[in-house]
């Protein structure tokens, strides 16, 4: 276990290839003047592909306004993203969507899938919506990983909720992005149907070469990480690898104090 | 309670302008109308009670004699004149004067009047240029005939008179016409008393003005006068003869007031509609809004009570928007009725106390009763559903009920409608056909959302196909809540159904109208006098005879005879023979129309219960009475008389009576033109003679046909124009309750044209649904219509017309979607991500 203040430095179990997200200097500030908030204030932090990672902090730490910098759904205020070879800053709206279309998945907490497609037709929308066409084998090996076949035509109201994240997961990994964000992705979610989509989360990291980063407030889905990064303020405090739920709940106690 | 709805009715202020702006738009067209018919009602009370105050008693003979128009005497005028306490005493002469246009023919299409100007206090003509006539050569026209005739004060015109004798007169001044509809209409000229008589070849008075001698009152007047002239006449006061006349202007302003209110009752239909949606729409997004409230103590009478009061309260500021719009447009319409020169009195509009009633109670009425079901269903919220995190989908089933109305009310409405098509062509037929109808749609209105599923899949079919996964998705949305988007697109299926059932009708009538013209007669060329009652003389009939351009030279001639014993006149005429011209009949031969022999008319024929071989009495003018055998029935659509006879027969039975009509046709391989100017160049002697060619006449009933159907379409219009703000309001309701949904898509990569375009396309299916019920419905109930109008009806489809009414509703279902669309884009991921 290793306390940083400066964390800039690739994670112990990247694979040391490129990494898949960068930030530099990342600021974002809501408002203006006396009622300016500082959601971001000078975030430098990178994502190893390949590589599993959790964002961590308390409420108002800034941990969900980074992921939103980081994939393209939010401006920043300063600094620089990059997504793989891609600057992020710059781009406008459209050629924002073009890249989350081809380049990033999304797992979100709730309201993931679209009420009036079936599991099937929403796991294969990012592809439609690119105008690609699902590569059968990838879509059969991703359906097989998350365990869904017998669910394809089912609408979501008639799944369950570990179900539903789990199409979101397959939605998220069809496309094969380079990156998938997952916000908070069990947090509507029983311990039991949580711990499966955390799974299928791993085993994408591990089978598929996928890479992952995810915001969460609960120690043990951060457990299920390679690497646990730490915000407290808009700043990135510390960082943790190969976490197990009590060392990063040990970090937060610290964070906290 | 009451600071709840008034905080949600605050905090929804946007929400609900689209839904105030449909009953505005409906309660606005009913004030409008009120507006319009009151201020000119207003106007022409005002106009006739000026124009009453010149007089003290008016002298009306009585009710006509016969064929003769009744009148006043010349010695009744002058008993009147002598009359005690009588200042003075006019008369006034009307009747026809036809004028001679530049081109040495009668002006206009029908003559001109021909009225008296009398002098002194009791003239009630004003003059505008130049001054009144004074001696017998001396005529003034009315301001409208001298600007499109090209006459000014100072040249010289010549008018016709009774005998078609052709005067001159001195052109001396101009007059307003007033309120005078007739003269509006035709044009008149004024001349001296004296002389108007001659003109006119009226014998008698149409009115007499009376003005009093100082001292008198007006009622003394009346008596003195009504008993110097005796019965038979109606002597008024002048302020009863103002009343009078503005209650007759009164009934005739009343029908239109029926009628335009008929298309406000469709346009506050279509608004009630809307906004029975958007309540719907409102207390299912507030489900965990009532459910708190539930929570936290609320009876189910006060969530009731908070939704009705809602409403109530946007019925009374919408209502008001809408007197406010309702005066505007009414203004709006007296300027353009000004505009285009109609004769109406110069007033400010007026909104009355009635009006604004009216309009209030109606727009409170339709709103709240709206909103009652709405209501309703809010009540039955359960607390328990504000814990729930997310709204369920709405699902929907096709209840018993529904079906078992559905049932009875397709099944009664065709019936009816099928029993109206079987009864004999007329107005009862027509009414019950409208009933059958009404059913009908109220079948549909029932099977709304069990239809909605299947049209959208037909509707969106290319749509879905040509814009993509944004168009799938769009066209999955349209259907996910059946009953909100059957509410939806009814409402615009109201208005397309009315516009096709009207564009049915109209064509249908063009093509039978024109199909019973060819079958008559193909007539290329009509001669015939401008009152259209006056005699011809026959020798343009045969001049045009001797002419080798023309072929089927045939003149009409008739009279009046009693038939039998009866005492009713019937028309008795004749034609000259041509080559080529058989009139038709419904029962025997025209080759057996020998002296002593006889053609009915089949309305004759059916009265007098006579047919071919039974005799019929003529009680000719000349002849006496003559015993004829009936050798055939003629029907409406020959042109011929209610008793025709052989052409020498004719003459022997009413003398030398002139020709009512010529028709003429050209010879093959002739140039209409020449053939028009031969016509021309034989009728130049006779200024009253015009002639008209058939396609002059189809072109002169198509243009009537288009302009009304032009009015009737715009007025629909304004339905149409409600029912796109219903789509316009549950669209951007619908995209309020997807922030997150659209917020999820624009995540996935959907970029923010798409999002727009997947609305836009949502907006296209919901418009081609309704316009394609309204369509497949007012095809159905035109055919039924116009089979109750006559028979042989050759039905028409103009196709362009209907396809035109669905690609103008779906692309007008597209603008309604620009702002919602709009909106939808604008919005942030991430803040709609975070939202609700």
């Amino acid at each position: 276990m290793t306390i940083t203040g400066e964390v800039g430095a690739w994670g112990a179990r990247g694979k040391g290839a490129e990494p898949a997200v960068t930030a530099r200097g990342l600021t974002k500030v809501y408002g203006r003047g006396d009622t300016a908030v500082h959601a971001l204030r000078g975030v430098d932090v990178s994502f190893s592909s390949g590589a599993f990672t959790a964002i961590m902090g308390p409420s108002g730490s800034g941990k969900s306004t980074l992921m939103h910098c980081l994939a393209g759904l939010d401006t920043v205020s300063g600094g620089q993203v990059r997504i793989g070879d891609v600057e992020l800053t710059g781009l406008n709206d459209r050629q924002l969507t073009l890249l989350r279309r081809e380049r990033i998945g999304f797992v979100f907490q709730a309201f993931n899938l679209l009420p009036t497609l079936t599991a099937e037709q929403n796991i294969r929308l990012p592809l439609e919506i690119a105008g690609r066409l699902a590569d059968p084998e990838l879509f059969d090996l991703v359906v097989g990983t998350v365990g869904l076949r017998d669910r394809l035509g089912h609408k979501p109201s008639e799944l369950s909720g570990g179900q539903q994240q789990r199409v979101a997961v397959a939605r998220a990994l069809i496309s094969g992005p380079q990156v998938i964000f997952a916000d908070e992705p069990t947090g509507n979610l029983d311990s039991r149907s949580g711990a499966e989509v955390l799974s299928f989360l791993r085993t994408s990291v591990r089978e598929l070469d996928q890479t992952i980063v995810m915001v969460t407030h609960d120690p043990v889905a951060a457990s299920y990480a390679d690497r646990v990064v730490f915000l407290r303020d808009g700043l990135l405090v510390s960082e943790l690898v190969g976490p197990t739920p009590q060392s990063v709940l040990d970090t937060l106690m610290k964070l906290e104090a | 309670m009451l600071r709840t709805t008034l905080a949600g009715l605050r905090a929804h202020r946007l929400r609900l302008m689209l839904t105030s702006l449909a009953i505005a738009l409906g309660v606005g067209f009913i004030a409008g109308t009120f507006v319009l018919t009151d201020t000119i009602e207003a106007g022409f009370t005002q106009k006739f009670a000026a124009a009453a105050d010149r007089i003290d008693v008016a002298v009306l003979p009585g009710p006509d004699k016969g064929d003769e128009p009744s009148a006043i005497s010349d010695a009744t005028l002058e008993k009147i004149r002598a009359t005690e306490g009588v200042a003075d005493a006019q008369g006034l002469v009307r009747g026809t004067s036809a004028l001679i246009g530049k081109d040495g023919k009668a002006a206009g299409d029908y003559p001109t009047v021909g009225i008296s100007l009398p002098e002194g206090a009791l003239n009630r003509t004003s003059i505008v240029s130049g001054r009144a006539p004074r001696t017998p050569t001396e005529a003034v026209l009315d301001e409208g005939t001298a600007r499109t005739r090209g006459f000014k004060v100072g040249d010289t015109v010549a008018v016709l008179d009774s005998e078609n004798a052709r005067h001159e007169f001195t052109l001396v001044g101009l007059f307003d016409i007033g309120l005078d509809q007739e003269i509006g209409f035709t044009g008149a000229v004024g001349y001296t008393t004296d002389t108007a008589r001659k003109m006119t070849g009226q014998r008698g008075f149409r009115e007499v003005d009376v003005a009093a001698a100082e001292g008198v009152s007006q009622e003394t007047l009346r008596a003195s006068v009504a008993a110097v002239v005796g019965a038979g006449h109606q002597v008024k006061t002048g302020e009863r003869y103002a009343a009078d006349l503005a209650k007759a202007n009164g009934a005739s302003s009343e029908f239109l007031t029926l009628g335009l209110l008929l298309f406000g009752v469709v346009a506050m239909f279509v608004a009630a509609l809307v906004i029975y949606n958007t309540f719907n729409i409102l207390v299912a997004q507030r489900t965990r809004e009532m459910a708190l409230l539930r929570c936290i103590g609320a009876t189910r009478g006060q969530v009731f009570g908070s939704i009705v009061l809602e409403s109530a309260v946007v019925g009374l500021l919408s209502s008001v928007l809408g007197l406010l719009l309702g005066y505007g447009m009414g203004a709006g319409a007296l300027a353009v009725l000004t505009a285009v020169g109609a004769p109406l009195p110069s007033v400010a509009a007026s909104l009355t106390p009635r009006t604004i009633v009216l309009g209030l109670v109606i727009g409170l009425t339709v709103t709240v009763g709206a909103a009652l079901l709405p209501a309703r269903s809010a009540t039955r919220v359960a607390p328990i559903a504000a814990l729930r995190s997310q709204a369920e989908e709405q699902t929907f089933k096709a209840g018993l009920v529904r079906m078992i109305f559905a049932a009875l009310f397709l099944v009664s409405g065709a019936g009816i409608t099928a029993a109206g098509m079987a009864m004999k062509p007329g107005e009862t037929a027509l009414v019950v056909v409208m009933a059958g109808c009404s059913l009908v749609f109220l079948a549909v209105l029932t099977l709304g959302p069990v239809i909605v599923k299947p049209l959208s899949a037909f509707a969106g079919w290319v749509p879905a196909r040509l814009f993509g996964v944004p168009g799938r998705l769009a066209v999955d949305n349209s259907r996910r809540n059946p009953k909100r988007s059957a509410t939806t697109t009814v409402a615009l299926t109201v208005g397309v159904t009315l516009m096709t059932v009207i564009s049915v009708l109209t064509g249908t009538i063009r093509v039978t109208y024109a199909h019973q013209l060819d079958e008559q007669f193909p007539v290329d060329y009509l001669v015939r006098s401008q009152d259209r009652s006056s005699e011809l003389p026959r020798a343009i009939a045969e001049d045009l005879r001797t002419r080798p351009e023309l072929t089927a030279v045939v003149a009409f001639r008739g009279s009046t005879a009693r038939l039998g014993t009866g005492d009713e006149k019937y028309e008795v005429g004749t034609f000259t023979p041509a080559p080529g011209f058989t009139p038709k009949l419904n029962e025997g031969s025209i080759d057996r129309l020998v002296p002593g022999a006889a053609l009915v008319a089949d309305h004759v024929a059916e009265r007098l219960k006579v047919g071919v071989g039974d005799r019929i009495t003529v009680r000719t003018a000349k002849a006496g009475a003559v015993e004829l055998s009936i050798v055939g029935v003629s029907n409406q659509e020959s042109g011929l008389s209610g008793v025709t006879v052989p052409e020498r027969e004719f003459d022997r039975y009413f003398g030398e009576v002139g020709d009512s009509q010529v028709i003429v046709n050209y010879s093959d391989g002739v140039d209409p033109d020449r053939a028009l100017m031969v016509i021309e160049a034989a009728t130049r002697p006779y200024p009253t003679a015009k002639v008209t060619s058939s396609t002059e006449v189809r072109g002169e009933f198509d243009e009537a046909l288009d302009m009304m159907l032009m009015i009737i379409t715009g007025l629909l219009g304004l339905a149409v124009l409600i029912s796109l703000l219903g789509i316009a309001n549950t669209l951007s309701l619908s995209v309020h309750e997807r922030t997150r949904e659209s917020a999820l898509l624009r995540a996935l990569g959907l970029t923010r044209p798409q999002l727009r375009r997947m609305l836009s396309v949502e907006a296209l299916v919901l418009g081609l649904i309704g316009a394609l019920v309204g369509v497949v419905l007012g095809i159905g109930f035109g055919w039924a219509a116009a089979r109750t109008m006559t028979e042989n009806v050759i039905f028409q489809l103009p196709v362009p017309q209907i396809l035109s009414f669905v690609a103008l509703s779906g692309l007008a279902g597209v603008l309604a979607a620009v702002l919602p669309a709009r909106r939808a884009a604008r919005a942030s991921v991430v803040g709609s991500l975070a939202s609700g």
